[in-house]
């Protein structure tokens, strides 16, 4: 990164929001996936869109690569700098600039909390639907870019089916707007908007986002179904699906993954080998006609045990522990790796019987959670980092997990997108000739391919993996480790 | 530290819940960021100097703790890398100077009333003044009110159903020496014996909180020996005392009376937590309707896990509405010391803090914790608004009095 | 020029690579798409249909583009599922060609438009390249999402031969009510009444009507609760929105067709937001419309598309000329397509695709 671009930036930001110091960016090196760490060369914070405009145009002006950043919360390494890049972080942008409860709709900027849309929508009766388990945290421009889901997508899709209308700037520095107010979105014209969301941040930064928003259902029944047997919660997911019901949401947690939900949030799960959530959701009416006929199926499935939320404490009290787990891992376990693939929902059986057997074949722990409804994985990968070729080891059984999930018709990615960590598993799922013509449109946007560069395509230069090692004063006998 | 450092998977959960974080908008100055500083520190990939100005910023509100589900233990690891940085920290002369001062005045009533006489003095010089030493003479009041002694022994009025002491606590004592006396009269018309030992002082918590190892030890185990043995609690009205005392177990770690430490810190219970188990057997009420906010201490709400004692206790009492207000959770920017560390930031905590409180339309604002009520006292009188803020004790005694 | 109807993927790409223009006729029911076609070579997907790939259990079915949308509901029906984006010209349009023009009918209102109910697709591109897009689960999040380009797309960035939907079952009962309002202001409140409250609807279109503006509503679901839900909707509505008549209405095939009733040399449809609707209203004095799915897309029938174009443009809409002998499809205000000429550079350089 040269002095000009520098002292550029110096007239664009003041010292505080410009952040070139060793210790200003260290914390900036990882996202939530930590094997990655790149140290950016800087990292600004603008205060507004014309920010970072300029910013985008000095960086295609010099050919500095850059990547855009929420709360730094991806879990494929989508956020993590390029050395020698700037990293521009959006979390300071984080106003809601309008909120049209009639039309259903709110305007916001890229750094606004996915789950403050809906704190704000609330009180009208109104909720933003995608609901990924970092909700709490995760921001919006990071949605976009990597199309987040969450428990509810197969009845409500994902962030890009809750995108109406955006004005981005592409990597060129073109300030480009697209979309509407309308429920159609760009409605007349190619659908610009589904294919910005999920471009991993290749094509450049959303700088003003129109979501819609949904009515909350006026009542939730959440059933937690307690199994002996994984395969058998597999099973009562295809009974409810081929029972014409159409939940909001259906979510199995394995043994392990129930034991660190457990430790995290005490949530009182029952102690089982498999639990199984399903919530319907929508008006009173049609919602307890349909819980009748759950309660039929889900008694029918072999569950040893059957709760049903009486209030909403209850309710939020299951999904916490759902929520948690992925973080409440790390009291299981010192590193893990959380995969993310796809497999058509009545092969989900065929994919935990695999997974299985490679647990066994790696002799590493795997707890499983994931969105049944829609076949979305996500196996938590445990290793010991400190252990020799432990990380090798978890990411071949990553690899295979992942070549599973292709082999069974699936995709190597349902939410968590490709980002750093799943580049090399691009081919196993795309052509070389589509691999070549997704290329050639991000050059067509980005020809210095400074935007997010060396994210979704495989190659480029391996980045550093985490190695752990003791501590000098784990060394020295200061400090120790239980 | 290793432990708690190597737990933290950075999945960016605790970030909402850091007011500097949600201030600044920065890495650095979130849990997450902090950690990763410190972990660089320990590995020396990173001077702890340049680490230090972030970690200082910290305010220790612990609100990251419960909002990890990784369960950093965030409080342990912080007091063990401020107690680590200490030993070998080199401060500039005017921060040094600041700091001796709290130091070797805080946590003495006496030296504090002296001081302040000082200060009321520097007040007209404050303008010459470095801003640490600005901020910390902002803290005072125009007027130090009286000394106003409990007696040694409260007897309980009616059935005695518990005994109890009051650790005195240190600034509290010189600027609002009403709380522990209200305290006291609260208890006793609630069935409580209440001594005030003598001897007994400060418990070290604040220099805990600043890293001041050494001392707080020295000041700790002043206080062992000075409590009667056949007490059923030792009763805070500070919040940070509470903490502060939860984390002896850290503070003596491989010291001589580890196990008084120990036995001392099991007997210390918050004030409202003491009450609200006890249960209230007095509660006259008010005459008119009182609309309340209560004001969380973060070393109360994060730091111990109370979040219902105290509201349950007000609710209880007839004809005080208990209003919500938004952000409860979030640091008001008191936090021990750290108005008088870090001014800037304190001052705009405070701000908001009150703005959120005014919303909600109060008549009077409630807390358990010194810190809390001088931080927003100063916040309101700044912005010219008459709102009394008063220690919970202090409502709980004219409730139960039905003085109004 | 004669129309070519090629029998594989193969065809098409040699076709493509063959000819210095290519435009592409699903079973032609959008005529207004075909007028500007001289010297092209005609490609008639008519081959290219038949369900691949259909299983119930995975609410996701693969066709061929060039079927008719017809039986693709047809044989989901027989499963109890169906297309929640509801193609709007169900009796004669092609499944690609619904895609490529974006039609959603009125019963988009409840879970979304052809956007939303695309998974994937096998593309043949203005270079002949073949070549899938999107995946065919439900859920996937690999590599760019080429499949939502496709819709609105005209066909000119690429040839879909093969489309992957993601499908719902569907309710077993309907009801249909009619609300009468006499200004369009208390129809659009009643619509903003709607859409704050917890009523599930199926449909949702505002219609002028003799003597003020009608909203036809209808709900689906299960015999059990279906009459409760319609007795608390209406009386909701009666209450809160003040109708000056309420209506349930018999379900007939006409009904629910937002087209039936629209006559008119063009026909063209618009995207727009409700609160939209009273301005342009005003513009558009001689056209024959109807507001569907909440009044969010405009159907309108006139014979003056210019005047039309110009209401559109006015209000800073555009639309899409089905049918009639228009200069270009889409009409009303230019577009900001900056992102879309990338697209079309990497694949279609040559413009062969018209």
């Amino acid at each position: 990164m040269n002095r000009a671009f520098i002292a550029a930036l110096e007239s664009i930001y003041p010292p505080q929001r410009l952040l070139t110091r060793d210790v200003e960016l260290l914390p900036y090196e990882s996202d939530a996936l930590t094997a990655f760490q790149t140290k950016p060369a800087a990292a600004v914070l603008p205060d507004s869109d014309d920010e970072i405009i300029a910013t985008v145009r000095l960086c295609h002006e010099h050919a500095v690569p850059f990547v855009a950043r929420g709360s730094g919360t991806s879990l494929s390494g989508g956020s993590l700098p390029i050395a020698d890049g700037l990293i521009i972080g959006l979390n300071r942008l984080n106003r809601i600039k309008k909120l049209d409860p009639q039309q259903r709709i709110a305007v916001v900027e890229p750094g606004v909390i996915n789950l403050s849309i809906t704190e704000a929508a609330q009180p009208y009766g109104l909720y933003y639907a995608p609901d990924p388990s970092s909700q709490s945290i995760c921001t919006i421009g990071g949605n976009i870019a990597f199309n987040s889901g969450g428990a509810h997508c197969l009845k409500y899709g994902m962030t890009s089916n809750h995108v109406l209308g955006m004005k981005v700037v592409l990597a060129d520095g073109t300030v480009t707007q697209f979309g509407s107010e309308s429920i159609e979105g760009v409605g007349i014209g190619p659908d610009l908007v589904g294919l910005f969301v999920g471009s991993e941040g290749l094509f450049g930064i959303a700088l003003e986002i129109t979501v819609r928003l949904m009515p909350q259902p006026e009542l939730y029944r959440t059933v937690l179904a307690a199994y002996d047997d994984l395969g058998r919660a597999g099973d009562a997911v295809s009974m409810v699906v081929a029972s014409g019901l159409l939940p909001g949401a259906m979510e199995i947690m394995d043994r392990l993954a129930i034991k660190a939900a457990e430790a995290s949030v005490k949530a009182g799960y029952p102690d089982a080998e498999a639990l199984l959530i399903v919530e319907l959701e929508g008006e009173t009416l049609q919602v307890n006609a349909e819980f009748e006929q759950l309660r039929g199926i889900i008694e029918a499935s072999g569950a040893f045990e059957i709760r049903v939320a009486n209030s909403e404490e209850e309710r939020a009290r299951i999904w916490k522990g759902r929520k948690g787990a992925f973080s409440a891992v790390g009291r299981l376990s010192p590193d893990y790796i959380v995969q993310d693939g796809v497999v058509p929902r009545s092969r989900l059986g065929e994919a935990l019987v695999e997974i299985g057997a490679l647990k066994e074949k790696y002799g590493l722990d795997v707890a499983n959670v994931f969105h049944a409804g829609d076949g979305n994985l996500h196996p938590l990968i445990l290793y010991d980092g400190r252990a020799a070729g432990a990380l090798e080891k978890a990411e071949a059984l990553a690899g295979e997990i992942l070549a599973l999930c292709v082999n069974l018709g699936g995709s190597i990615t349902g939410e968590h997108g490709i980002g750093m960590e799943k580049r090399d598993y691009m081919p196993a799922m795309f052509s070389e000739e589509e691999l070549d013509i997704m290329q050639a449109l991000r050059r067509a946007i980005d020809p210095l391919e400074i935007a997010n560069r060396g994210k979704m395509f495989p190659g480029g230069e391996a980045p550093a993996l985490k190695q752990h090692g003791m501590h000098p004063l784990e060394k020295a006998g200061v400090i120790s480790r239980e | 530290m290793a432990t708690a450092i190597e737990k933290c998977v950075h999945c960016g959960f605790c970030l909402p819940a850091c007011p500097t974080y949600s201030l600044l908008g920065e890495e650095m100055d979130s849990p997450r960021g902090r950690i990763y500083l410190m972990k660089n520190v320990l590995e020396e990939t990173l001077s702890a100097a340049d680490a230090q100005p972030y970690i200082d910023r910290c305010l220790g509100c612990m609100a990251c703790v419960p909002a990890c589900p990784s369960g950093v233990e965030y409080g342990d690891l912080l007091v063990s890398y401020r107690m680590l940085q200490e030993r070998e920290r080199q401060r500039p002369p005017l921060d040094a100077l600041a700091r001796r001062l709290v130091i070797e005045t805080l946590p003495y009533p006496k030296r504090f009333r002296l001081a302040a006489q000082t200060g009321r003095i520097g007040k007209a010089l404050r303008g010459a003044l470095p801003e640490a030493f600005a901020s910390m003479l902002n803290l005072l009041p125009e007027k130090l009110p009286s000394p106003l002694p409990a007696p040694p022994v409260l007897p309980a009025r009616g059935e005695l159903r518990a005994k109890v002491a009051l650790l005195p606590g240190c600034v509290q004592q010189a600027l609002a020496p009403e709380i522990n006396y209200a305290a006291a009269q609260a208890l006793a018309a609630n069935g409580v014996e209440v001594h005030s030992p003598p001897k007994a002082g400060c418990c070290g918590s604040i220099l805990l909180h600043v890293g001041a190892e050494q001392q707080a030890i020295e000041l700790a185990r002043r206080n062992f020996g000075q409590f009667p043995d056949d007490i059923d609690a030792i009763i805070t009205t500070a919040a940070g005392c509470g903490s502060g005392i939860h984390d002896y177990e850290l503070l003596f770690k491989d010291q001589p009376d580890a196990d008084r430490a120990a036995a001392f810190a099991r007997k210390v219970t918050d004030f409202s937590a003491f009450l609200s188990s006890l249960g209230m057997r007095e509660r006259t009420g008010f005459a008119h309707e009182r609309r309340v906010v209560y004001q969380d201490a973060c070393h109360l709400l994060h730091a111990q896990g109370q979040q219902s004692e105290a509201r349950a206790l007000l609710m209880q009492i007839p004809n005080l509405r208990l209003l919500p207000i938004a952000d409860a959770g979030m640091c008001c920017g008191s936090a021990g010391a750290y108005n008088i560390d870090q001014p800037a930031i304190a001052a705009e905590l405070g701000r908001r803090k009150v703005a959120s409180i005014l919303a909600a339309e109060p008549d009077l604002v409630v807390s358990g914790n010194i810190g809390c009520i001088t931080q927003l006292r100063q916040q309101l009188k700044s912005t010219g608004n008459p709102l009394p803020v008063r220690h919970i004790a202090e409502v709980l005694w004219e409730a139960c009095a039905g003085s109004e | 020029m004669t129309a070519r109807a090629p029998g594989s993927i193969a065809e098409i790409q040699s076709l493509v690579q063959n000819s210095d223009r290519v435009h592409v006729v699903g079973k032609g029911s959008k005529t207004a798409l075909h007028n500007q076609t001289d010297g092209a070579a005609i490609v008639d997907l008519s081959g290219m249909s038949g369900i691949l790939e259909y299983q119930p259990s995975e609410y996701t079915v693969t066709v061929g583009a060039g079927g008719l949308v017809r039986d693709l509901e047809a044989a989901l029906k027989q499963h109890g599922q169906y297309l929640p984006c509801d193609p709007l010209l169900p009796g004669a349009a092609s499944i690609g060609g619904t895609v490529a023009c974006n039609l959603a009918g009125p019963r988009r209102f409840r879970y979304g438009g052809v956007r939303d109910f695309i998974l994937g697709a096998q593309l043949v591109d203005g270079m002949g390249r073949a070549f899938r897009v999107g995946g065919k689960v439900v859920k996937n999040a690999a590599g760019f999402d080429l499949s939502k380009f496709l819709v609105g797309s005209l066909g000119r960035y690429a040839i879909m031969t093969e489309l992957t939907f993601k499908v719902f079952p569907d309710a077993p009962c309907f009801r249909s009510l009619r609300f009468n309002y006499e200004r369009l202001d208390d129809a659009l409140s009643a619509i903003f009444f709607i859409n704050q409250s917890a009523y599930e609807l199926d449909a949702l279109d505002l219609i002028p009507a003799a003597d003020g503006w009608s909203l036809l509503a209808r709900l689906a679901g299960f015999q059990e609760s279906l009459p409760q839900r319609v007795e608390r909707f209406a009386a909701g509505m009666e209450r809160d929105t003040a109708p000056s008549d309420i209506a349930t209405l018999a379900e007939s095939p006409n009904l629910w067709d937002p087209l039936a009733e629209l006559s008119g040399e063009f026909l063209v449809k618009a995207a727009l937001a409700p609160k939209q609707i009273p301005a342009f209203d005003r513009m558009i004095a001689g056209a024959r419309r109807r507001y569907g799915v909440g009044g969010n897309i405009a159907w309108l029938a006139t014979d003056d598309v210019e005047a039309l174009a110009a209401a559109l443009r006015n209000c800073g809409l555009r639309g899409l000329c089905l049918r009639g002998a228009v200069h270009s499809a889409v009409i009303g205000a230019p577009a900001d397509d900056a992102l879309a000429q990338r697209v079309k550079q990497v694949l279609d350089p040559e413009h062969k695709l018209v």
